[in-house]
């Protein structure tokens, strides 16, 4: 199979920024992805571009993708808007893959973007509704953060996972944040300041969940005929694991595990040839603190009962054995929902070329990103590799 | 907001029906007859079977930040209803209403109504509450 590489990646900073638009966030990511490619690349090497975008308050909700591509001099190539709630640009890195794989484009540009600060708070809590099931958990009366809160309460019951230990991904969370100049929330979280913060819905706090953003982010591929071209370090897609489940928690057959995530993992393990235990670190979906409780074990990387002790451990903290979020994750560096799958791949792309600063990690090989739509009725996970690996190798 | 398309009767609301996959046994309630959302089987063989009004709290959430409109604290929780007969039970989502906030834990036994939650001024938006049945309150 033709191989796909990740030759560059960047940002926007992440926060709330009432004199940005969603085509200027774009624009500087997309110029920080072209400017991080090592050879360097011209805006007309780019075939085919993928948008992810919710469309959060509605504004370009026809046509985002050509919207923002225009903007940024990429003219006349195809472009593709994919919605898969808060899991769209993680989707769009591995259409990404699929265009280079099937042998339509040599270079792809992966990206997301979105903008929801400049909403006001009830519109954006509709906004972050649309991606509940409708008809019966919606009209129930539950929020987001409300499903995640009922994962977290039969979590605890089911295996003694504690508010504690929630507050620990927080604590490690921010730790890392605190090293991330793009961090919208960028400042360090004692476990007291945790554990003390307003329930939201409980048993999760405002420690629990994580902000809404402004952001964008942008990943550029290329296959292995051109690669050489961009790069002498390039980071393999080894791995790529899609899935789905029932959008309604309630209609699933646990509510402690995100078996969209399982799907994804196992296949994307399947492809990559490695496991839980080759990883160097892991971007996980921790859009709420139960989130990354049930991403270690849904991505093998504990089990289950464990994963409450797993953090509370410092096993996931930076200098931990199996670094996790090690960008701030979605609740410290922010969470722009069509953006956060492709900015996952960003801080994959820097700690693989090492490039992620103060809070570089001591020469990884292999990382993971997971990416999660909605309470889990989409997921992505990518593995990437240092080197050409695979029959190049 | 537009109303609820539902595919269920009147009957069905008002009666608890279920129908269960002769497949694999899942019981969908109460809006699918056709496809079977764990295994797949499509067009499913679905047998109509009578879901008990009492169930048993799986999970649920206390919600306190909600638009100011809506009442706080808010608890909400999907529930196993357990079928007359033999296998497995359907589950739904609902308020819990007229209920203590201690009384609220996996494993509460609650009883079903189905109610008129709120009108979107056309037409009334019906879904589940639940509370602990009366005389086995503290």
């Amino acid at each position: 199979m033709r191989d796909a590489y990740l030759i560059g990646a960047g940002q926007s900073d992440y926060g709330s920024f009432p004199g940005e638009s969603y085509r200027s966030l774009f624009r500087t990511a997309f110029e920080n992805a072209c400017d991080s490619v090592p050879a360097g690349i011209e805006s007309e090497d780019v075939d085919e571009a993928i948008v992810g975008t919710l469309g959060v308050g509605g504004r370009q909700l026809g046509l985002p993708g050509p919207a923002v591509t225009e903007h940024v001099g990429l003219h006349g190539i195809p472009v593709t808007r994919v919605e898969n709630a808060c899991a769209a640009s993680g989707y769009s890195v591995r259409q990404g893959v699929q265009a280079i794989r099937s042998g339509m484009a040599d270079v792809v540009l992966a990206s997301g973007v979105e903008i929801m600060t400049d909403v006001s708070g009830d519109a954006v809590r509709y906004w972050l509704g649309v991606s509940g099931e409708t008809e019966w958990e919606r009209l129930s009366g539950t929020t987001f953060a409300g499903v995640y809160a009922q994962m977290a309460s039969r979590h605890m019951q089911e295996y003694g996972t504690t508010r504690e230990q929630l507050s620990h991904v927080a604590v490690k969370n921010h730790e890392n944040g605190a090293k991330n100049p793009h961090a919208q929330l960028g400042f360090e979280c004692s476990l007291e300041d945790a554990m003390g913060a307003p329930t939201v819905a409980d048993p999760l706090n405002l420690y629990h969940c994580c902000p809404t953003t402004d952001g964008a982010a942008c990943v550029l591929l290329a296959s292995e005929d051109v690669v050489e071209n961009y790069t002498d370090d390039p980071i393999r897609v080894a791995g790529v694991g899609a899935g789905s489940d029932r959008v309604g928690l309630f209609q699933r057959d646990t509510y402690t595990a995100v078996p969209a995530s399982q799907y994804a993992a196992d296949r994307a393990y399947e492809m990559a040839g490695y496991g839980p235990d080759d990883l160097d670190f892991a971007e996980v979906h921790d859009c709420f603190a139960i989130a990354e409780l049930m991403a270690y074990s849904d991505l093998g990387l504990c089990e289950p009962e464990e994963a409450g002790e797993f953090v509370a451990s410092g096993t996931t903290k930076r200098d931990g054995e199996m670094p996790v979020n090690t960008s701030g994750g979605l609740k410290s560096k922010g969470h722009p929902i069509g953006a956060t799958g492709a900015g996952q791949v960003v801080e994959a792309f820097k700690q693989l070329s090492g490039q992620a600063g103060e809070r570089q990690l001591d020469d990884p090989q292999i990382g993971l990103t997971h990416n999660v739509g909605g309470s889990g009725g989409a997921a992505v996970v990518h593995v990437f590799e240092r080197g050409l690996g695979g029959d190049a190798a | 907001m537009s109303g609820p398309r539902y595919e269920r009767s009147k009957r069905q609301d008002q009666h608890l029906i279920g129908f269960e996959c002769q497949a694999c046994g899942w019981v969908s309630f109460p809006e699918e007859k056709r496809t079977c959302k764990r295994c797949g089987d499509a067009p499913a063989e679905m047998e109509e079977v009578q879901l008990a009004e009492r169930g048993e709290i799986q999970t649920f959430v206390v919600q306190q930040y909600l638009p100011d409109d809506i009442e706080t604290p808010q608890p909400v929780a999907i529930v196993d209803l357990p079928q007359e007969g033999e296998g497995e039970p359907a589950r739904a989502y609902g308020l819990l209403t007229e209920t203590d906030l201690e009384e609220i834990d996996v494993g509460t036994e609650v009883v079903a109504r189905f109610r008129e939650l709120f009108s979107d001024g056309e037409r009334p938006i019906n879904s589940f509450k639940f509370s602990v049945p009366r005389e086995e309150k503290a």
